[in-house]
This record gives structure tokens, C-alpha cells and sequence, in this order.
């Protein structure tokens, strides 16, 4: 039987995270040791410990129940214990054990550090993107921006609503751009679990930006009968299905920001 | 579309390999749209994620790391450029070797074989060319060209 070693591993990435290196065998007998090295990580006011477990040869579901009352207390306090680099043959063991469906899984460190960016410290992400002004181009645009989403976790009527916001915003600027001056639009998104943020940039037509300006302020009045009034249905409908829409009309460009909630 | 001025095309994501999958189909798509052959823009799209995935992996020190990617779409050529904070001194060994490697036969290496310096080896065999620049402080460049089959 190989005893169980826990190292405390310092994360270059970010020193104020815990990290335990593990070796060995996770056997019932691990259980007194795993106790008293959580309870230097609770003393030390961390809320969020990676398990590193690579070196792992094999696992008890006690030693297991063990960690998962660590992650309880730690996930009352805010944060989580997450486990990075486990084998193939130990991740299946845990999975029989149900362990898969309590845990987090990360096959590497940053993976597991960009977690506990978004989980724990709730940071927003960036992702800028600068594509030629041309309608051929809005649908793989609008796709990316619902994949990034689905990805980061949002529900698939919400990245279907953010990629129809994406698609009209970007269509817009495509068709209200400056057909002379041909500079790339430029697109921002910032995601975090609460909300997605978009803004895009492009540069403006002067002979259009008028009738944008009126089809923008229109917005803020009482939807009129007129059938035949089909301008402006596109920021009509991303007001519908955002949250908040500002449009700023300069000189030289138009940018258009939207915030969306996450509802689901 | 004029071959002298391509659709230029960047983005710049953090350096998270959650945001692998939606990039590589994003150029997988553009290619497609530009009318670039489905076996193309597919095989772009195996090269976009081998580049991303080790950009993030070996290419990134500080946590709130970034990736850039610039692509140039061509009638006759499409070019893939990524830019990464370059990783620790042994990330960058690693790939100098591994791009050592993809610039001969990789069975020159036969005790190299261990899986390791792969993913740029799959670009090479799909690329017509490959480059890599290490900047100051470490920055890293991968720059990718390839040739429309069909042409």
C-alpha cells in the first residue's frame, strides 16, 4: 500500500489560491490526514482548493465522502473543491462512486484558476473582434457569440436570444456602415455569469445616419398601426429581448451597446 | 476577391480553452462563406484549434492571459497568425524542438516519439507554411499559411 502524501503547492498563477498536490493511495486510513490539512486551509481564510490529483493510484469511497465534505463547508463560504488531473481509471472509479456529479473536473490547473475566475471572484470575460462590413460575415459572427454562451454555461433559448441581438446589431452595421470608408466593424463582448454585454463600432454614413437617428428615437414612443412601417423592426426587436440598448451617434461612427441578463 | 486585398479578420480571447471550440468553427465558417471548399475550412479548422490549444496550454504566464488571432482570407490563400504571451523557458524549448521537429520527419526522432510536439505536426502536414517568431519578453508568433486545393 503506498500512503497518501499531501503537498501544499503554491500556484504561480495566483498565490492566494490553495493547491494540494496528492500521491498515493486515497485509502480510509487517508481520512485523519486529509481532516487536518483541510483545517489549515479553513484557519487560512482560503475558500477555493484544488486537488491535484495526477499521482493518485487509487481511491475509497470513505476518502471520497471526506473530500466532499470539505468541498460542503468551502462551498457554504462561497467557494468550491475542485479536482484537476485525474487518470482516466480514477476518474471512472469516482464516477461509479457518483463523485463525478458532486465535483468539478479540470485536466489542468489554468482551466481549473479560470473557475474560480468565473464561479468564485464572478469576473466578466473579454472578446474583441474586428470583421469586414459585410453581410456574409454576420452569421459566423452571431454563431461564435452563441457558442461562447453555450459554453460558459447560459441556456440555449438565452444564447439563441443573445445570437438573434448579435445578428441584428451587426446586420445594422453592416448596412448603415459607410460604404466608403471601409473599416472593419468592431465587436465587444463581455460575459460574465450574471449578464452579456455587447458593443459594436463601425464607421458611419453620413447620408444614413439620419434616418437611423430617427428610426432610434422612434423606439422610445408607443408602436404606431402602421403596417407598412417596416424600418427600425430590427432595433425594435433587439429592445424587446435586451435589457438595456444605447446607440451613440459621432462624426465619424456609430456604436451601439447592449446589455442582456441571463434568465435562465 | 481581389487576392491583393484579403478579409481581414482578429480576435482576441482569454486564454481559455473554453473559448476553443466556438473560435475554430468561427473560421471554419468564414472560410466557408469566403467559398472555400467544406474539406478546407475543416482542415483550417483542425489547424486553428492545434495553434489555440497550445497557445493557451504553453503560451500563457499570468492569469488574466490573452489570445490573438489575425486571419487573412485571400482568393487563392488563407494565412492564420497567433499571438500568445509566450510560456516559461522550458514551454519555450519545448517548442523550439517541436517546430525543429516538424521541419524534418518526425521518425529523425524516434526517442522524441512520446505524443508530445504532435499538434504541430498535424499543421505542418496541413499547412504549406508554418513560422514561429519569439519576440521580446517571450512573445510568441505562429504563422500559418495555406493554399486553396481546389484552385
Amino acid at each position: 500500500m503506498q500512503e497518501l502524501k499531501i503537498q501544499k503547492m503554491p500556484v504561480e498563477l495566483r498565490p492566494d489560491l490553495s493547491m494540494w498536490k496528492l500521491e498515493g493511495e486515497l485509502g480510509p486510513e487517508s481520512i485523519a490526514r486529509i481532516q487536518a490539512e483541510f483545517e489549515l486551509v479553513l484557519d487560512s481564510k482560503q475558500n477555493f482548493l484544488i486537488a491535484e490529483m495526477s499521482g493518485v493510484t487509487q481511491v475509497s469511497s470513505a476518502a471520497i465522502g471526506q473530500l466532499m465534505g470539505c468541498r460542503q463547508l468551502l462551498s457554504e463560504r462561497g467557494g468550491d473543491l475542485v479536482i484537476t488531473g485525474v487518470s482516466l481509471d480514477i476518474k471512472s472509479k469516482l464516477s461509479a462512486m457518483g463523485a463525478t456529479k458532486i465535483f468539478k473536473f479540470y485536466n489542468e490547473l489554468r482551466s481549473a484558476i479560470n473557475a474560480y475566475h468565473w464561479e468564485v471572484e464572478r469576473k466578466a470575460e473579454k472578446v474583441g473582434l474586428s470583421f469586414p462590413p459585410e453581410l456574409q460575415f454576420v452569421p459566423p459572427v452571431r454563431q461564435m457569440v452563441s457558442r461562447i454562451a453555450r459554453q460558459k454555461g447560459y441556456s440555449h433559448r438565452d444564447s439563441f436570444r443573445i445570437e438573434t441581438i448579435v445578428d441584428e446589431i451587426c446586420n445594422n452595421a453592416v448596412e448603415h456602415g459607410s460604404e466608403k470608408v471601409k473599416k472593419n466593424i468592431d465587436l465587444t463582448v463581455q460575459i460574465n455569469r450574471e449578464k452579456i454585454e455587447l458593443e459594436v463600432a463601425n464607421a458611419s454614413d453620413p447620408d444614413k445616419i439620419e434616418n437611423l437617428r430617427a428610426v432610434s428615437s422612434s423606439l422610445s414612443k408607443p408602436p404606431t398601426a402602421d403596417a407598412g412601417q417596416r424600418r427600425g423592426r430590427g432595433l425594435a426587436l433587439i429592445k424587446m429581448l435586451s435589457n438595456n440598448l444605447d446607440i451613440n451617434f459621432s462624426g465619424e461612427g456609430t456604436s451601439v451597446h447592449v446589455t442582456k441578463l441571463r434568465e435562465e | 476577391m481581389d487576392s491583393e486585398q484579403p478579409r481581414v479578420f482578429k480576435v482576441k480571447f482569454p486564454s481559455d480553452l473554453d473559448y476553443v471550440g466556438p473560435i475554430r468553427k468561427f473560421v471554419a465558417e468564414t472560410l466557408g462563406v469566403s467559398k472555400f471548399s467544406p474539406k478546407f475550412a475543416y482542415r483550417s479548422e483542425v489547424i486553428v484549434d492545434e495553434i489555440c490549444h497550445n497557445a493557451i496550454t504553453h503560451g500563457s504566464r499570468t492569469a488574466d492571459a490573452a489570445v490573438e488571432i489575425e486571419c487573412r482570407i485571400f482568393s487563392d490563400r488563407f494565412e492564420f497568425q497567433v499571438n500568445d504571451q509566450g510560456g516559461k523557458k522550458d514551454d519555450i524549448e519545448r517548442l523550439k524542438k517541436a517546430m525543429k521537429k516538424a521541419d524534418v520527419q518526425a521518425s529523425d526522432f524516434p526517442e522524441e516519439n512520446d505524443g508530445r510536439g504532435l499538434g504541430l505536426e498535424i499543421v505542418r502536414l496541413l499547412s504549406e507554411e508554418i513560422k514561429m517568431e519569439i519576440g521580446d519578453d517571450n512573445m510568441t508568433t505562429v504563422r500559418v499559411v495555406r493554399k486553396r486545393e481546389d484552385a
